[in-house]
């Protein structure tokens, strides 16, 4: 038992507040003595009472139960591990996380920076020593330095040389510079405008950033659809009834953006569908006002990123946060019984699982990552550590692409990566829409990621000891920055080994 | 007689240099801007050292020095590789083809005409045990 208990928040919280026992005992409708007890530990405490309690402390229960200084701890410990860090325990983070929670969460968020700064880099490493018009600009660029460097010491160093020598070497180092400076303007325009900032690309990845700044998590989205769906409840029907009855009002005036799905998709493709067209046309203000933001710098991002935050809007529609979780944790995010619990698709619950972040209250870290059958991929959201693929191909040894070999089940990988931080990826196909004879099926694998210290939180943990190293699978982030040389799913040579060498040839 | 140095270096800036460098130091200078022209004035003329750039045209510095490495008579002749590459690597793999010493860009005359003083000065020395 950890020595932070909840009877000694208590006793802090009630502190902080200036209250004495016998006010704060007296507001509880308990004794004082009783209250003393449960301060000491000396009484179990939970239910309505602590509920109450923490009412009074203005708090809430997962702070006086400690769930936020778990959670705090176990990211404080994830990134511990992540950085190679072996004297943490969990104790050690645990203590750290009580006793300093907003420095957890500074410390946390500094990683978090630092993470992306990391990617940027192996982003520019993998740019600046594959791309041949920088290898060709760096070739040029140099040269001018050594033909300046040269005539400039031959100037300083001969002082006998001739009237004409002298103006032809001064003529040269000024030519020279001036073609040095272009060279430099046109490599301020290939990195700074494409990879200085580590600015997106593409509308997509645009929208990827976008969604990652706000850690897939849109408490507005969330209040909005939970608004909605609390006008549903009031009227007699099941939810989808009343969806497709708001949707038929709709429709008779001016039917929203949204057009109706086809007739081939699954049925709780069509559902969700159904909320999209519904929360596009019901909460139009509440969207717009999310993807009112500067990371979103074209017609094509901001579009797609309307609809993206209307499919978060009708998940949150559709699986309301409190009992979402709450089911999620009674399953042991289970992700095909909450499904069916919900009426979910696999990537509908998996992508929602993925939102649970709301602060004090927030469900197992997963990153999420999709993949069509040619290791496409898309959604890639990251947890902290695991960084996700983006920006060269992933490593083929992810289940969310072997997972494509197994039809329609879940596949389970205890993933080690070269740093030997190790991850639960859970993933499965997906089939978007049903095959029609002649009609290509649309197939995509979908994965979730969790750090392996919630293995015993979620179903798919079981089996896979700590101890046990057998079931392991030695997986890295991508070929170019992974380590393990003598892997026989190499593709493409390290772009940096140790010490900063290339290594100059692929293994077979 | 003076001593004589091919210089193989396609910018043609850094070979101007270069050129009146050495002329200055009192060699006799010889120079070719692409990779397979420079080997073959090696053979013809037989030079006491090379300055050999690494990226050039038709032939890079590493084949020059290949071919260079396995010609007949060019036993004594003294390498000199300059390159804009920096690295390790290319450092290594230059040695192991046989180059006597290694100089990157953008270089010091005083440090580069040193280097080639030295090598033309003594006899010709094992790669590997180079420094630079």
């Amino acid at each position: 038992m950890p020595d932070y208990t909840t009877g000694k928040r208590i006793r802090d919280r009630r502190l902080a507040q200036e209250l004495t026992q016998a006010e704060l005992a007296k507001r509880a409708g308990i004794s004082a003595a009783y209250l003393n007890l449960i301060e000491h530990d000396k009484r179990q405490i939970g239910g309505s009472l602590l509920g109450k309690i923490a009412g009074l402390l203005r708090t809430d229960l997962a702070d006086l139960t400690g769930s936020v200084r778990q959670r705090l701890a176990s990211d404080v410990l994830e990134i511990a591990r992540a950085l190679g860090t072996p004297d943490v325990d969990t104790v050690r983070a645990a203590q750290f996380a009580d006793r300093h929670p907003e420095w957890a969460r500074i410390f946390i968020r500094l990683h978090r920076a630092y993470r992306d700064a990391d990617e940027t880099a192996i982003a520019l490493s993998d740019r600046l020593s594959q791309d041949p018009t920088v290898r060709e600009l760096s070739h040029t660029v140099l040269s001018r330095v050594t033909a300046i460097r040269s005539f400039a010491e031959i100037l300083q160093q001969h002082g006998d040389i001739g009237h004409s020598d002298r103006e032809r070497f001064t003529t040269i180092i000024t030519d020279q510079s001036d073609e040095l400076a272009e060279s430099a303007r046109e490599m301020i325009t290939l990195l700074g405008g494409s990879l200085g900032e580590a600015r997106p690309t593409s509308p997509a990845e645009e929208v990827d950033d976008f969604f990652i700044h706000h850690g897939n998590h849109f408490p507005s989205l969330e209040d909005a659809a939970g608004e909605l769906r609390a006008r549903f409840e009031r009227q007699p029907g099941t939810l989808g009834g009343q969806i497709a009855e708001r949707l038929a009002a709709l429709s008779e005036g001016t039917n929203g953006r949204e057009p109706a799905p086809p007739s081939h998709m699954p049925e709780t493709t069509v559902r969700f569908a159904q909320a999209r067209r519904l929360v596009v046309a019901d909460l139009p203000d509440a969207l717009t006002s999310v993807i009112d933001d500067d990371r979103l710098t074209t017609e094509a991002a901001r579009e797609r990123a309307l609809r993206a935050v209307a499919s978060y809007a009708a998940a949150a529609l559709l699986f309301p946060y409190e009992s979402f979780l709450e089911t999620a944790e009674q399953a042991r995010y289970d992700i095909d019984r909450i499904g069916a619990i919900f009426a979910g698709s696999f990537e509908q619950v998996a992508h929602r699982l993925v939102t649970l972040r709301r602060p004090g209250a927030e469900g197992v870290p997963f990153a999420f990552l999709r993949s069509d059958a040619a290791g496409n991929l898309s959604k890639p959201l990251s947890i902290t550590g695991l960084r996700m693929p983006r920006y060269g191909g992933s490593c083929p040894l992810w289940a969310v692409h072997t997972a494509f070999a197994v039809a329609d089940r879940p596949v389970v990988q205890l993933a080690v990566m070269p740093e030997g931080e190790r991850y639960l990826f859970i993933a499965r196909t997906v089939k978007k829409r049903m095959a029609a004879y002649g009609e290509p099926p649309v197939t995509f694998s979908v994965m979730l990621a969790c750090d392996v210290a919630y293995g015993d939180r979620i179903v798919y943990g079981d089996g896979f000891s700590a101890a046990r190293t057998s079931l392991e699978t030695p997986v890295g982030h991508n070929c170019r920055s992974c380590r393990r040389v003598d892997c026989g799913q190499r593709a493409y040579a390290p772009v940096m080994l140790a010490g900063g060498e290339t290594q100059g040839t692929v293994a077979g | 007689m003076a001593k004589s140095v091919l210089i193989a270096e396609d910018e043609p800036y850094i070979l101007e240099s270069l050129m009146f460098l050495m002329s200055r130091a009192g060699y006799r200078v010889r120079a070719e801007r692409d990779g397979a022209k420079a080997v073959a004035a090696a053979v013809h003329s037989q030079p006491d050292l090379m300055i050999l750039d690494i990226m050039m045209p038709t032939l890079n510095g590493f084949e020059a020095l290949k071919q260079l490495r396995a010609t007949p008579g060019l036993e004594g002749l003294r390498v000199l590789v300059l390159s804009a590459k920096g690295q390790e690597a290319d450092r290594r793999r230059m040695m192991a083809l046989g180059a006597d010493s290694f100089v990157t860009k953008p270089f010091s005359n005083q440090d580069l005409l040193a280097k080639v003083e030295a090598l033309i000065a003594g006899p010709r020395i094992n790669a590997a045990s180079e420094s630079s």
